[in-house]
Formats: structure tokens, sequence, C-alpha cells
């Protein structure tokens, strides 16, 4: 559940939300792609108010935001550079270039050469890669990482921030939604704490408290109320 | 159309099945429009040919002939009166009996058939089988029309064989028809029933790929594609089971309706069937596969 919080993101910001589970990370990121409405207020997204948005138009705005989603979400009966190609197919790429963008993608998330492999045959971190490569793929204005780390170790979860981060300097504003400590301290950009689905917080670089930078943005603001059960 | 492939050999029985009930379906359709066009040729043959002759007797006049046909054709229903005179019937027996020295009489003591032993006639043909016993009563009250020993006029009245062919006709059609739209509806639900297993067994994907910003015509496109390889393929194999049906049936029907339909089916008509049945494979798996994906829309986001 999302209560009262009101906030803004600019264009190439890379942004952690912060939170404990059922805290509202994940309610906020399917509130983005419009997998959930909101019972009250707005969400705008480059000009566009979601709640005014046709039915027929969704699926635009969601390949406008770029999901790395908590459980990944790849399909397991497809290979990598399959599941990527979807995502191209949907983006309205041809098959020309869908083979071509495939490769440089693979490339881009460290795991080149294994688009003919199924997603069982990789490990934790390489599927959360193909995960990323897949939602990057039609370069979407905004990328937004739910609990990209949640199953991977401390090396493989600091490497999948900095391909993150990557991708962030190529321009795309990122959304990191986590609980995993380790990537907290790792943020030089802005932290959004969330708590019961309030925001606690909203401080540009380390939470404060943590490095002591005064919050730069927050609204206690009646804006929207949703409910989800996912945190 | 691959993934529409992969899905078909994934679960080959439920292919199969939908393709079975088409081709069966699509058999029954075949081997009924065949049927129709056969009754409907033979309904044209009986049509074409008098339907009711009345023999005349000897030394009538022109003009009482020319009464009589005067007032057939002013009969309502009558389509047409003609005079055959004994020398026309002569040339109709001898037309229809072809060389058989024995049916000429060359070879009996009876001597030649002569046109003096084959009475007159008037042919009529009526555009409706309900006027048959008006017009049999006319000819019974005229005086011209022979009498049989027995006293009853000689008058050809093949009762009522059209209306009866007409009746029977109706009644296979109807019954195909019956038939067609049974096994039209089962081939539907079949195949819908087929393809919305498929979209709930593939659920989370599809959610995924809804989640990537899929639009619903890309979601359901490898189903419809599916189902049109079912109503193809099950269009072919039954227009190929007609054909070997109709090829096997031939030697037991060329004699008995070789002298309406002729034998073997020119092949522009089984061409024509086969662009039939193909059509309605295509119309039938396209309904079925749009009903299941239409209920999926509704229920998707």
């Amino acid at each position: 559940m999302l209560d009262d919080i009101n906030f803004s993101v600019s264009p190439g910001e890379f942004v952690i939300i912060t939170g404990r589970s059922g805290a509202g990370k994940t309610t906020l990121g399917r509130l983005l792609i419009h997998d959930l409405s909101p019972t009250k207020g707005k969400i705008v997204i480059d000009g566009e108010d979601l709640s005014k948005i046709k039915p027929n138009n969704i699926s635009l705005i969601r390949r406008k935001v770029g999901f790395v989603f908590q459980d990944y979400k790849i399909i397991p009966d497809k290979t990598v550079g399959e599941n990527i190609a979807i995502a191209l197919e949907i983006g309205g790429y041809n098959r020309k270039k869908i083979g071509e963008k495939i490769i440089r993608l693979l490339d881009m998330v460290g795991i080149p050469g294994k688009g003919d492999l199924f997603p069982g045959q990789l490990s934790g971190g390489e599927v959360q890669r193909a995960a990323i490569a897949r939602a990057i793929a039609c370069e979407p204005a905004i990328l937004f990482a739910d609990e990209p780390t949640g199953n991977l170790d401390k090396d493989t979860s600091i490497e999948i921030f900095k391909l993150l981060q990557k991708i962030n300097d190529d321009g795309t504003t990122v959304i990191l939604a986590t609980h995993d400590v380790t990537l907290i301290g790792l943020n030089p950009d802005r932290n959004i704490h969330l708590e019961k689905g309030k925001i606690i917080s909203d401080v540009d670089g380390l939470p404060a408290g943590k490095e002591g930078k005064p919050p730069i943005k927050t609204h206690f603001e009646k804006k929207h109320k949703t409910t989800s059960n996912s945190s | 159309m691959n993934t529409a492939l992969k899905n078909i050999r994934r679960s080959p029985f439920q292919a199969l099945s939908a393709v079975f009930i088409i081709s069966l379906t699509l058999f029954v359709v075949g081997i009924f429009s065949l049927v129709t066009l056969a009754s409907h040729a033979i309904l044209l043959n009986f049509e074409t040919k008098p339907q009711i002759i009345a023999y005349l007797k000897d030394g009538h006049t022109t003009d009482q002939v020319a009464g009589l046909i005067s007032t057939m054709t002013t009969t309502q229903g009558v389509k047409n009166a003609i005079y055959i005179s004994k020398q026309d019937a002569l040339e109709i027996y001898k037309k229809s009996v072809g060389n058989d020295p024995v049916l000429l009489g060359t070879v009996t003591d009876w001597g030649i058939v002569t046109a003096d032993i084959l009475p007159a006639s008037v042919e009529i043909t009526a555009s409706d089988p309900g006027v048959f016993n008006t017009i049999v009563s006319i000819l019974e009250k005229s005086d011209i029309v022979s009498t049989t020993p027995q006293g009853k006029k000689e008058i050809d009245f093949p009762q009522d064989v059209i209306s009866e062919l007409t009746k029977w006709t109706n009644a296979i059609r109807g019954a195909g028809l019956v038939l067609i739209i049974a096994l039209t509806v089962v081939c539907i639900l079949t195949i819908m029933i087929i393809i919305s297993m498929k979209i709930s067994g593939r659920r989370t994907e599809i959610s995924t790929l809804k989640l990537l910003g899929a639009q619903n015509l890309y979601i359901i496109k490898p189903y419809i594609t599916e189902s049109i390889i079912y109503g193809l393929s099950g269009a072919l194999f039954g227009w190929i089971f007609s054909f070997i049906a109709l090829l096997y049936s031939t030697p037991f029907l060329a004699p008995r309706l070789g002298g309406v339909i002729s034998f073997p089916i020119p092949f522009w008509i089984y061409l024509f069937l086969l662009i039939g049945l193909l059509a309605f494979g295509l119309i039938l798996s396209l309904t079925s596969s749009l009903f299941a994906a239409a209920r999926f829309v509704k229920r998707s986001r």
C-alpha cells in the first residue's frame, strides 16, 4: 500500500528506493508500468498522465519503462537471445536488427556469447544480467529495477549495481528498488526511503543519518493511494 | 509461425484432435456438397423430361389437338405442352433403343416397328408438381385421349416422382445441414478449448509479455496462426477423404447415375470443392481462435 507520496524524478537521475519488505517499493514500480492503477492522485511519465491513458496505449507506456523484475520473469523455455528478441519484436525492431542488437546487449551486460543458452543453464547473476539486457533492449527512457540483487551474493550484487550505473551513464533514468544495504551506500545521486507506504526521506546521496546529508525533497501530501501485496 | 509450430509440436495430441475434428466436419461438408450437386443434377434431369403424357386416339384432327394444347398451355402451372405425332414417336423410340435389332423388330415375326403401331401423344411439363392433378383431370375429360380396355384414360402420369424426389432431396439436404451445423459447433468448441488451454498454460509468459509492452495482437497471433494451421490442414485432409470416398464409390454410382451425371467427375469440381473447404476451414479456425482470444483479452489487463 502506498499513501500520501509525492515525488518527481528528473531525466538521467539514478534513484534508489529503499525500504523493508512491504514498504511499497514493488507497488511503486507496478504503478509506473500501469500494472496497478492508483485509487487516487496521478502518475505522470514524460508529460503523460497514466490515469488518463487509454487502455490501448498502456503497452506504449510499458515500452518507455524498462522493468527488471524481482523474480526475473525470464521465459524459461526460450533461450536468453529469444527472451531479448521478444522485447525487441515488441518494440518494433526488424529481424535483421534484432540479431545484431542481441549481440551488443549481451556484450554490454557482460554475458557475451550466451544468447543460445536457456535460463536454466545460467547462474543467478547471469540470469539477472539477461533480464537487464531484455529491460534495456528497446532503449527505454526509464529503467525500474525491482530488487535486482535480491537473490545474489555481495560481489555479484555490486557488479549488477555497476551495470545499472553504466546504463544510467548512457542517459537512462534508473530507479532501483532494493533493501540491499550493500547497494545503498554506493549511490551518489538520490535515495528515497519508504516505510509502510509513505516516504520517510528523500535525500541527495546517502540516506539521512548515515552520512548526515539533509533530505532535499519530502512530501506528505495526500496524492495517491494504492494497495498491493508486493513488497 | 515458428511459435505456432512449436506449440503444435509441444502438444501433438491436441493438434491431432483439432485436425481430426476439422477433417471430419469438412469431409461431411464435402460429401454433402457433392450429394447436393448430384441431387440438383438429378432433379434437373427429371424436370427437363415431360412429366405427363396423354396418348391420343387414332383419327384425331389437328384442330382437336390444337384445342387440347391450347387448353393445357393456358392452365396455370403448365410450363409446356407439345404434340408428338406417330412419326415423332417412332423417332423417339428409335433413339431410345439405338441399333438393337430385336427392339427395332427387324429380326422378329412382328415385322419392323413402324409409326402406325405407335400412338400420338401430348407431352406436358409442369412448373409446379401441385398442378399435376388439375392437368390429369382436364386430360381425362378430353375426347381425343385414348382409353384402355378397362375404361381408363391412357395417361402416363409418373405419380409425383418429382415431388417425391424433391422431398427426399430436401430431407437429405436438411439432415446434412443439421449434421454440418452440429459438427461445426463441435469443431468450434474443440478448437476454442484447445486454444484456451494453450493460452491458460502460458499465462505466466503472457503476463510477462504484457508487462514488456506487448499488444494483444502480438500475444494472440501465434495462437491464431496455430488455429489456421489446424483449419487448413483439416480442410486438406477432409478434401482428400472426400476425393477417395468418391473415387471408390464411382464404380457403384456410374452405372446408376450414368445418364444424369458424367463420370469420372471433372477435376474442376474437385478443385472448387478444395477451395470451398479451405475457405470453410479458414473461417472455422479463425472464428474459434478469435472467440478464445477474445475471452483472454477480456480477462487480461
